[in-house]
């Protein structure tokens, strides 16, 4: 029997096999969405920070959306033109559909690539700081960077991309590996590959020997010399030895133990030790109790007995009732088998090695004055921090939103707070701006006053990009003409926000042009540091879901493409053979799309218009 | 069914495939049951195994596991997780959530729905196979991916998972973070399997429901259904939409760990090892446990229905006499379907959600109760007063019935909040589902290898082994389980992996009542380790039956050995491909056993009625 009903409906139903699917499908995609979305909601209500409200750029979404749009008609189209056998036609609308699916594609990773660049930072007051961050100089260490300097020679890492300067820089006298975890080769390799330019050496700082300690000739390979050079090689063959001891260590303790255990069971057999006259010598003043009573304080006394039994028994000797006996196997105790297997070895460097890490890969928390550190894999570096900064060239966002809503959680005036922050303390730029930022706030609450608003938490706290611009050509200006003191801010009488700058078709996509905006630099040190990220999943849960949601979407709009762009591609076979079996196809690949372009029409308006 | 005909590139499914398209790449939906069917029991047996190592570490938390358990673990790696040859914590917390994981989402699932959904459903509706056959396959592959993915990651650095079967955060998130490549930690690995599994389930569950819908044959109205089906349909849908959300919260979960979001991670977590993590914030730990018990719960459904399923073929067969309440049946199926989307958060009464919301999902809790109670008062009602046959599938459906009425009733205390709260991850939380799952599902299961073994083979399987089998597991199951009710109710934590050793009070004086009450019932730890192991030793007849009866089995006599109705019984034996030999046609519904006006006790669905019709659709005369 064939499978029916594959291209022709059946009666009853009236649907075709793969119209039933694709509706079952669909169903479970809107679950799928519903899920993330309802996490949307969730996380957006139960936020404990003010949640990023607009904060994307409206332009490249909604032209994507009308994208979006276009394609789902065009593929109906291409629906039709099958229906009425017209190939030519067929192609041109599928054609469009899949070309709108790549230009969605294409904006979607401009918006992701400017995001994935730019540089976010918060704290420890909860000051966030957003911009671009230095990269390091081979020579003159982390300082600033005149912007356009292209020849300067940066550093760079194994695969020849610059390094930031948010990295711990941390100069290493001596190296631990732990032998009971599998250390990260590249981290290995970073590290030689300094010590390789500063012409240090890294050796063994004690001879470690893998041999039984009465092994009559000691045996070489397991032999590793004091003043060993470091390599990858030498690591994984002082890891082989000691994983060969301590499994060998591991089964001999093993069969020592269960030995022990033996001898304690055969005399818990031959002396009766859990039985009833032991429970009436060893608690005398249960005889006394009730016959119920006494049985429930056996079954405790029994138990109690059977657990302390386990402080009796041990690798080395057994307590049996009259006092220890030792476990011997082969008349060996254990101690005379086992093997040296030390768990960590150490490597010195003839002079400091400077090596550098994410913060994400240091699990110690940054003191400036660590003298220790401890890596993700378990590797310990001794040594000292060198100054480790983020180092902003350009700063294009500055915001207080945070720091706000956490001093008025505390019941403290958010605007003295601001002023005690660290930045505007320490940075008398950044206290410029805040200071412009605070006149133009105040303009702003009387001319709104008049209308009974107020400007939002938005506008009091956070400086944009294009507010910050328009302040420093203000204080720019200021200056050319030889002015004193700060500038005087004077807001329109129909202002409703802070003054900004007024964005460039290319800067709805790109953001900032840096060539031309003025941006202050930053320096702020480590220790000020409560968590650095770029625009990613990592940086809080808005851009958590954003990303999440939007790449999977993304996903979908790929997969579909690839599927239609198949119809278009690949089925003239078939159009020849079984035109109708073809329309069906691009009737159920057209519903897909229907979903694809539903979603992002929910997805648009909560990520950047909300 | 000619309107097909033209599909040119179809027709070479027709001739004897090779070796590998018919045993490996299959697309014929009995051999994709056969491969899912095969490939769940390993994974149950591993699953099982993992469970009897950890039964040792509760019983005797000090000694080293023995060589008979032991000899299993590779020299390397039992160096590693084994302390002298004593289960860590750390290895019990590894094994219990694979246990877990492995037994739901590898073991039963696709034995229930992947196994007996795939090989019996088109047979019953009358279809030559699955509306979608190389989905089908796709949907087993993927499966086998996933399902390796995760047990591999036993032999990685990192090990296997170690964060419950329910995988929660922040827990989830912190473990294994030490690994630097995070794709190839445990954690991680979990959930790319788990986002594979999903997968799978979502193509089988399209599978499932498209062939329900239009593959019936002629006449096979929509209650002339076996129940089967039916229990087939609901349990296609429950997958179909309960799993998307936790699909959703696995992917969150891996962007926590791979893309260094904090989606269940909350602001400010300090652990020993890190200190203060570094996290964004407005992380939320509860959305998970959300997102996971909106498919937490209709899973316990997926589980339940095809075993049930199961039950519902085996009695009116072996009883002679119409299944009891068919209608009642099914629509209390449907309901359970859908009830069982909105009773998530019972789960999650200790989590402060609020008497509220605690208040709503206890009343849906109990609601469930109607439509479950149901479906079993159907079933042992079918048992009065017919002509039963105790066929070794009987006397395992038979069992089944008291079994998970056991899990069922101890289910009740539970929905309150109130009780919850005392009982909540206790060992009675674990002795209540697994009477549901284990003597309950699993025996459902069992009747149904035994009932449609003869449909694959040709043999019956061993009666003689068959009851060697049966009796040892019924004692072992109530002694594993029913001592857990009693540990729970006293207080035993689930997650004890030295089984209260260290609460107990050892002076008998001591005034630590806590401690008193751990030291009465902590010797029943011992009891029910024996079990477990007993069980393992019970499951060996079962597993030389299957091999035996395969091979040297009594042959069966007719296409229909059990004088049953349904439509599989009217394929040839084993069911070659394209399953039917002449397009069947159905005239009536599908228990129609024992009718006063037909000389035999049975009259199969496939039956023409004596005279000829000219319309086959219409019912027959009620009796």
């Amino acid at each position: 029997m064939e499978i029916p009903y594959v291209v022709n409906p059946r009666k009853d139903t009236g649907l075709f096999n793969s119209k039933i699917a694709i509706w079952l499908f669909l169903a479970s995609e809107v679950m799928l969405f519903g899920g993330l979305f309802s996490g949307y909601v969730f996380l957006r209500i139960g936020a404990d920070y003010p949640w990023p409200e607009r904060t994307l750029p409206v332009l490249p979404g909604l032209i994507n959306t009308f994208i979006l749009i276009a394609s789902s008609v065009t593929v109906v189209f291409a629906w039709a033109s099958l229906k009425m056998r017209k190939w030519r036609q067929f192609q041109v609308f599928m054609g469009a559909t899949v070309l709108c699916a790549l230009v969605f594609m294409g904006f979607k990773a401009v918006e992701y690539g400017v995001k994935f660049k730019h540089q976010a930072l918060r704290m420890k007051d909860f000051t966030m700081v957003e911009g671009h961050i230095n990269y390091v100089k081979e020579k003159g260490g982390d300082g600033h960077d005149a912007h356009g300097a292209e020849d300067a020679d940066y550093l760079r890492d194994a695969d020849g991309d610059k390094i930031e300067a948010n990295q711990h820089v941390f100069a290493v006298e001596s190296v631990s590996f732990n032998l009971a975890r599998t250390y990260h080769e590249p981290w290995v390799e970073a590290l030689l590959a300094s010590a390789g330019e500063k012409g240090a050496a890294v050796t063994l700082a004690e001879t470690v020997d893998f041999n039984a300690p009465d092994a009559e000739e000691t045996d070489g390979d397991l032999v590793f010399e004091k003043g060993t050079a470091l390599g990858t090689g030498v690591l994984d063959e002082i890891s082989g030895a000691f994983a060969a001891n301590y499994a060998e260590n591991a089964s001999w303790r093993k069969r020592y133990l269960r030995t022990a255990w033996d001898m304690k069971w055969a005399d818990v057999e031959e002396n009766d030790l859990l039985g009833e006259a032991a429970f009436a010598a060893d608690y005398p003043k249960a005889l006394e109790f009730e016959a119920e009573e006494k049985k429930m304080a056996y079954v405790r006394w029994k138990a109690a007995e059977r657990a302390k039994m386990a402080q009796d028994v041990g690798i080395g000797e057994v307590k049996l009732s009259g006092g220890t006996e030792a476990v011997t196997i082969d008349g060996k105790t254990y101690a005379e088998r086992e093997l040296p297997a030390p768990t960590a070895v150490t490597f010195t460097c003839s002079e400091p090695v400077v090596v550098r890490h994410p913060g994400h890969d240091v699990i110690t928390d940054y003191k400036a004055d660590n003298k220790t550190i401890q890596l993700r894999d378990g590797t310990t570096l001794n040594g000292s921090y060198k100054p480790s900064p983020m180092d902003f060239h350009y700063v294009d966002g500055i915001d207080f939103q945070h720091l706000a809503m956490d001093a008025e959680n505390k019941n403290l005036d958010p605007e003295i707070a601001i002023e005690n922050s660290w930045l505007v303390k320490n940075n008398p730029l950044v206290a410029d701006l805040w200071s412009l930022h605070r006149q133009a706030v105040g303009q702003l609450e009387e001319i709104l006053g008049r209308k009974g608003k107020e400007p939002t938490k938005k506008d009091r706290y956070r400086m944009g990009w294009q507010e910050i611009a328009w302040y420093m050509d203000l204080i720019h200006e200021h200056k050319e003409k030889g002015g004193e003191g700060l500038p005087e801010v004077v807001l329109p009488d129909d202002a409703n926000a802070p003054p900004k700058v007024s964005m460039g078709l290319k800067e709805h996509f790109m953001g900032p042009n840096y060539d031309k905006r003025r941006f202050p630099h930053l320096t702020i040190p480590r220790s000020e540091v409560l968590l650095e990220s770029k625009f990613t999943p990592k940086w809080n849960s808005y851009y958590a879901i954003y990303f999440t949601i939007t790449g999977l979407h993304g996903l979908h709009v790929v997969g579909g493409a690839i599927v239609l762009a198949y119809y278009l591609f690949c089925s003239r076979k078939m159009y020849l053979a079984n035109p109708e079996w073809l329309a069906n196809r691009v009737e159920v690949g057209g519903l897909f799309w229907h979903f694809v372009d539903l979603v992002w029409i929910f997805a648009f308006p909560i990520f950047y218009l909300m | 069914m000619s309107a097909t005909a033209t599909h040119d590139d179809h027709h070479h499914d027709h001739h004897d495939p090779g070796f590998v398209r018919k045993y490996i790449f299959s697309t014929d939906h009995k051999m994709i049951g056969l491969q899912y069917g095969i490939t769940a029991g390993l994974f149950l047996l591993f699953g099982f195994f993992l469970m009897i190592a950890m039964r040792w570490s509760i019983a005797y938390p000090h000694e080293p596991l023995p060589e008979w358990i032991a000899m299993f673990f590779p020299d390397g790696w039992e160096a590693r997780w084994l302390q002298d040859g004593k289960m860590t914590g750390q290895a019990y917390n590894m094994f219990g959530a694979m246990h877990g994981t492995i037994m739901v989402f590898l073991g039963v699932v696709p034995l229930g729905f992947g196994a007996f959904g795939n090989y019996v459903t088109p047979l019953q509706i009358g279809a030559p196979d699955m509306a979608f056959p190389r989905l089908n396959m796709a949907s087993y592959w993927v499966y086998l991916a996933g399902g390796l993915i995760m047990c591999g990651s036993f032999f990685m650095e990192s090990g296997a998972a170690k964060s419950g079967w329910t995988n929660y955060s922040p827990l989830a998130g912190i473990n294994d973070a030490q690994i630097v490549n995070q794709w190839l930690a445990g954690q991680t690995q979990w959930l790319i399997g788990l986002v594979l599994l999903i997968t799978s389930s979502l193509l089988g569950s399209v599978n499932f429901i498209t062939t329900i819908i239009n593959l019936r044959a002629r006449g096979m109205t929509w209650m002339r259904m076996p129940f089967f089906v039916w229990a087939m349909l609901v349990t296609g849908f429950l997958l179909l939409l309960a799993f998307p959300p936790l699909e959703a919260a696995g992917i969150m979960q891996l962007m926590d760990r791979v893309a260094g979001s904090s989606f269940f991670m909350p602001t400010g977590l300090y652990t020993q090892a890190e200190g203060l993590l570094e996290l964004s914030v407005g992380g939320s730990p509860l959305l998970f446990q959300h997102l996971f018990w909106f498919l937490g719960h209709p899973e316990v459904y997926v589980l339940l229905l095809p075993a049930i399923a199961c039950v519902a073929e085996i009695i009116p067969a072996n009883t002679r006499k119409p299944l009891w309440g068919y209608k009642a049946m099914v629509y209390g199926v449907l309901v359970l379907g859908f009830l069982s989307f909105i009773v998530w958060a019972h789960h999650m009464y200790m989590t402060g959600m609020g008497p509220l919301v605690s208040t709503f999902f206890q009343t849906t809790t109990v609601l469930i109760s109607i439509p479950s109670v149901i479906l079993l008062t159907s079933l042992i009602i079918s048992l009065w007063q017919g002509s039963i046959r105790f066929t070794p599938a009987m006397i395992w459906a038979c069992a089944f019935l008291p079994m998970f009425g056991i899990g069922g009733l101890t289910g009740l205390p539970l929905a309150f909040n109130l009780v919850g709260l005392h009982l909540h991850d206790t060992y009675y939380v674990i002795g209540h589902f697994h009477y549901v799952v284990a003597p309950g599902i699993l025996f459902g299961l069992f009747a149904g290898v035994y009932h449609w073994f003869p449909k694959i083979t040709g043999r019956y399987m061993s009666r003689f082994l068959s009851h060697l089998h049966f009796w040892p597991s019924l004692i072992c199951m109530n002694l594993i389980f029913f001592p857990m009710l009693t540990q729970g109710m006293a207080g035993f934590h689930r997650r004890w992996y030295n089984g209260g050793d260290a609460y107990l009070a050892t002076d008998p004086e001591s005034a630590n009542v806590f401690g008193q009450t751990v030291a009465e019932h902590i010797d029943l730890n011992i009891v029910m380790s024996y079990g477990a192991w007993l069980m393992a030793l019970a499951q060996v007849p079962f597993l030389i039956n299957l091999v035996w009866s395969k091979f040297a089995g009594r042959r069966i006599e007719s296409d229909n050995p059990w004088h049953a109705t349904t439509l599989e019984w009217a394929t040839p034996t084993p069911p070659g491909h394209g399953n039917f030999t002449t397009e069947p046609v159905v005239y009536r519904g599908p228990y129609e056993y024992s009718r006063p006006d037909h000389d035999e006790d049975y009259l199969p669905q496939w039956t023409a009625p004596k005279k000829p019709a000219d319309q086959p659709e219409e019912t027959p005369a009620a009796h």
